[in-house]
């Protein structure tokens, strides 16, 4: 079973310890570039540092000393796009990646419903191959978790480009763009990312990897089997080129941190081995660090 | 070459599965990745598999089947004809005597030969024998013919001191046995040379050695020298041939050759002791011969001895008591001393290191004698007075006399009973002595009176007769005595009549002197007290005056003291305190057939053991629940105490050291190196991921 029968308790613990203690950083950030032009009053929320204080509640000031931020319907209205790669790659490791990338989607989705957001999951591989639509409320997490649970790995390769242009045609408002990946791309991950960045999306990259695929204890004779594109090479690892390997490995990883941090975008990088709470309490601790 | 093993060719057989794993093992294991991209990048220079790396796999294939051919071929024990018809069969031997204990070469002569044995050893060749004999008094085999290393090792390791003379001509005799018909038959004789001229040159006859070539200059100053190989004697047989390898060198020694001690033959109480003393150096000595008597020093003797002088003496003096006597040399130096009133002055400086190098050997610097003891004889002389009797008997100090006119109630059992005159008409049991009898008695019939009798004829092996001569006796008067049965006669006359005889009898010793002690000179003569002394030792039963000291590795026979009972176990104990059993013999039951009267038997009984080889210096006893007899034993040997060796193996030049070289060893010990050095080489391209 994916979602274990507490589960639903961890991502209330962790909606919780987001508003309370992190002060819904992990996402509130990105809310307030998200300047809705909407008039229709719709809820309150608490001042931060850095928000516009044309709409500051004066009435409430008055009365209670409190700084509270109207919230209009469009501003309140933040669109999460769980981009969550789907591609074989992911089902490599012991648990696989998979596992994990979907209990941070079903997380980061909770987060952003338990605060009134609006969140999509787009699963992909070499293209979307399934969507869940737009959708609020923090009820929706049930058919969320259905939704998550059900989805394969399939497709023969990974191409985040192509997965980012389907979902800009199904018309998707700027929003946060979280993808959850590994970002083994053969296409090159910053051709998608840069879609993202060119539509102004706030782009947030979770890459996961398994301890193996860092340092794979293969040496001899072999034959490498690729499960995305079950192509073979016959080859022969030997201890320069099993180092050659962790280095590529470590540039990629670096080119990734790289990539996220010349052009401001969230980054994440964690083996799978991880729970999945604990990573989405890592995000929060650098959230709210600051970028 | 040809096979001790041929059915090991059948573990061939795991060549099978070595291939069929190999052929397997070919097909590469599927590793699935979850990308290609790095691995792409890492083989886009070259191709994945080079031609190399397709043929990699064959070699390890070959050295494996190598490697497996290798032990095969070392199981399957292949010789070469050479090997069997070129084996040697060597006699090595040791010579183990008492001056191999010098320590002129480090650490001894013998552990230098036992070493260099040991070498020998190591050399052998496949399929070489040795065989190990001890050059003792007695020759022992301690190892037949055997190729065996470690028997060998372990016997030559075994191997001790022994403190016997040299015998080389019996142990290479024994060797020639072993070596029988063999073809290669080897003698090498490990001695240091300290052994008799005629010797050597009878193995050079005996054994016929053969010569080898000299490899180098000979050793001329063989005062530094740790050991030397030496030459053979020159006669020349290709059948056998005869190594002397010497452990020796010119070394220095002082040692007592000769300690005896005897009882004086006149004074009771007095004793000779026989010392000898050699200085076998090429300098003159110092020393003192301490004597000892169970510990209590008897004598202090200070000796200045030239070089190779013997210096021999005789030394007296008086003890009631016996016991071990011991002499020990002390002291010893180089140079003289001077002798000055009480006080010694060394003309040479003490010095404790030079009198180590002018004694190599202790062994010799010890020497045992046994003294017998003097025991109180108690005398009855029953007469009616006659003092020169009297006095014979209380001159001896070791007799307490007493003197009666009349018999006595009941006789005496630990008293000699001389009967003068008077006789009962049963002579008592135990010692009796008649003088002069005037009756007859149970064993004999006074008859008529002889006028002037002449001594004629005397027993002269008799210990009673010793030293006395009768026939110059005047004896004006004697009785003629008709014996029931026939006595020993110890001194008769011309006409057969008994003067002084021995007579057996059941119940005790029996001695009667017909001669009239109040007419004639005997009493006046000296031959009546030692007459009486030879009488006092006969029925006291001590076997003489002197107890040998033996020299070590005798084989001797000890009469024992008869106070045992049949069932009693004996043993012998050695001067190192280790004992063994022994078998002892109970001889003697003598018939004495009297013509005229029924046949009487007589039982004479003695216990004695043979010993030996004795080969430790010291005491050795024979002991049942008491100590019965004691045997001293002595190295007393010139040639032993002279350590230097013969100057004819010093004028030979010396052979080579023969080793075996390469290739000594058997064919698979060589094929198990190669297959280890070829589990090296595979396990090596493993490790560096040559192969798989």
């Amino acid at each position: 079973m994916l979602f274990p029968s507490d589960f639903l308790t961890r991502l209330e613990y962790l909606s919780i310890i987001s508003k309370r203690v992190f002060r819904g950083q992990l996402l509130a950030q990105r809310r307030t570039v998200q300047m809705g032009s909407g008039i229709e009053f719709s809820d309150h929320r608490e001042y931060n540092s850095g928000d516009d204080l044309r709409y500051l509640d004066w009435n409430i000031y008055a009365r209670h000393g409190d700084l509270l931020l109207k919230r209009f319907q469009e501003e309140q209205d933040l669109h999460v796009y769980l981009m969550l790669d789907c591609s074989r790659s992911m089902s490599f490791g012991s648990p696989p990646k998979f596992d994990l990338a979907r209990h941070l989607v079903a997380a980061l989705a909770y987060i952003a419903l338990a605060d009134l957001d609006r969140v999509a999951i787009i699963a992909y591989a070499n293209g979307v191959f399934a969507e869940l639509p737009v959708t609020r409320g923090k009820a929706r997490i049930l058919p969320i978790m259905k939704f998550l649970e059900d989805l394969p790995t399939s497709g023969d390769g990974t191409n985040l480009e192509k997965a980012v242009q389907g979902v800009l045609h199904r018309g998707a408002r700027t929003g946060l763009a979280v993808v959850v990946s590994d970002l083994f791309d053969e296409h090159g991950f910053q051709r998608g990312l840069d879609q993202l960045r060119y539509r102004r999306f706030d782009a947030h990259v979770i890459q996961l990897h398994d301890p193996k695929e860092a340092d794979p204890a293969l040496l001899g004779d072999a034959e490498l089997v690729d499960v995305e594109s079950e192509s073979v090479r016959k080859v022969t690892v030997t201890e320069r080129n099993l180092k050659k390997y962790k280095q590529l490995f470590t540039e990629h990883q670096t080119a990734v941190r790289d990539y996220c941090h010349t052009y401001n975008l969230g980054c994440t990088q964690s083996p799978s081995v991880i729970r999945f709470d604990d990573l989405v309490m890592r995000m929060m601790r650098e959230s709210g660090v600051g970028r | 070459m040809s096979f001790a093993l041929p059915i090991a060719f059948t573990l061939a057989a795991i060549a099978l599965p070595i291939v069929a794993l190999y052929i397997l093992k070919v097909r590469l294991r599927r590793v699935p990745v979850s990308t290609n991209l790095f691995w792409k990048q890492i083989y886009e220079e070259k191709p994945p598999r080079s031609i190399w790396q397709h043929f990699r796999h064959l070699i390890s294939l070959l050295l494996q089947l190598l490697l497996l051919l290798s032990i095969v071929l070392a199981i399957a024990d292949p010789y070469f004809s050479w090997q069997v018809l070129q084996a040697r069969r060597l006699v090595l031997v040791i010579d183990n005597s008492a001056s191999m204990r010098a320590s002129d070469v480090a650490p001894s002569r013998l552990e230098a030969a036992k070493s260099a044995a040991q070498q020998i050893v190591d050399g052998l060749r496949f399929r070489d024998e040795v065989a190990i004999v001890l050059a003792g008094s007695t020759p022992e085999v301690i190892v037949g013919m055997s190729g065996h290393a470690p028997t060998l090792r372990n016997a030559i390791n075994g191997i001790t001191f022994s403190d016997n003379p040299t015998q080389l001509s019996s142990a290479i005799e024994l060797g020639r046995e072993l070596v029988g018909q063999h073809p290669h038959g080897q003698f090498i004789v490990m001695t240091d040379g300290a052994i008799e001229a005629d010797e050597l040159s009878r193995r050079a006859g005996d054994v016929n050695p053969l010569v080898h070539d000299a490899a180098e200059e000979p050793i001329k100053d063989a005062e530094n020298n740790r050991g030397t190989d030496v030459p053979r004697s020159p006669e020349i047989t290709p059948e056998l041939s005869v190594e002397y390898r010497i452990f020796a060198t010119d070394a220095a020694n002082i040692g007592i050759t000769q300690l005896q001690a005897r009882r004086s033959l006149i004074d009771p109480l007095g004793y000779e002791i026989l010392a000898s003393v050699r200085n076998a150096s090429a300098n003159p000595v110092s020393c003192r011969l301490e004597l000892s008597l169970d510990d209590i020093p008897v004598d202090v003797i200070p000796l200045n001895l030239k070089p190779e002088e013997l210096w021999t003496r005789s030394i007296e003096k008086t003890s009631l008591e016996g016991g071990r006597l011991r002499g020990v040399l002390t002291q010893i130096h180089s140079g003289t001393q001077v002798e000055t009133g009480t006080e010694t002055e060394a003309s040479a400086k003490p010095d404790v290191a030079a009198a180590s190098v002018l004694d190599y050997l202790e062994t010799d610097n010890t020497a045992w004698a046994l003294l017998p003891g003097r025991k109180t004889q108690r005398v009855l002389i029953v007469s009616q007075g006659n003092l020169f009797l009297r006095k014979v008997f209380e001159a001896n100090p070791l007799v307490e006399v007493t003197v009666r006119k009349d018999f006595p109630d009941a006789w005496p059992i630990d008293s000699i009973i001389v009967l003068h005159g008077n006789l009962p008409p049963v002579l008592p049991p135990g010692n009796v002595f008649v003088v002069d009898p005037a009756g007859s008695c149970d064993l004999w019939e006074l008859g008529e009176t002889m006028e002037t009798p002449i001594v004629t004829e005397q027993d002269k092996t008799s210990p009673l007769m010793n030293h006395i001569r009768l026939d110059n006796v005047m004896m004006p008067e004697a009785k003629q005595l008709q014996f029931k049965t026939p006595p020993h006669s110890l001194a008769k006359t011309l006409s057969g009549e008994f003067v002084y005889a021995e007579v057996k009898r059941a119940n005790g010793k029996c001695l009667v002197l017909n001669v009239n002690l109040d007419r004639g000179d005997l009493a006046f003569r000296t031959a009546f007290p030692i007459m009486v002394a030879n009488s006092l030792g006969w029925f006291s039963g001590s076997t003489g005056e002197l107890k040998q000291s033996f020299p070590t590795g005798t084989v001797t026979t000890v009469l024992l003291d008869d106070t045992t009972n049949s069932g009693d176990e004996f043993e012998l104990a050695s001067p190192d305190g280790t004992s063994s059993p022994i078998v002892v013999m109970r001889t003697g039951t003598a018939t004495i057939e009297n013509p005229s009267a029924t046949a009487d038997v007589a039982d004479f009984s003695s216990i004695s053991a043979t010993i030996g080889p004795l080969t430790q210096v010291g005491v050795w006893s024979i002991k049942s629940t008491q100590v019965l007899a004691e045997v001293a034993v002595n190295l007393a040997n010139a040639r032993e105490t002279d350590l230097r060796p013969l100057k004819e193996f010093f004028e030979s030049p010396q052979t080579q050291v023969t080793t075996a070289g390469w290739f000594s060893r058997p064919f698979w010990f060589y094929l198990i190196l190669l297959a280890c050095i070829l589990s090296a080489v595979e396990w090596f391209l493993y490790q560096r991921r040559l192969i798989s």
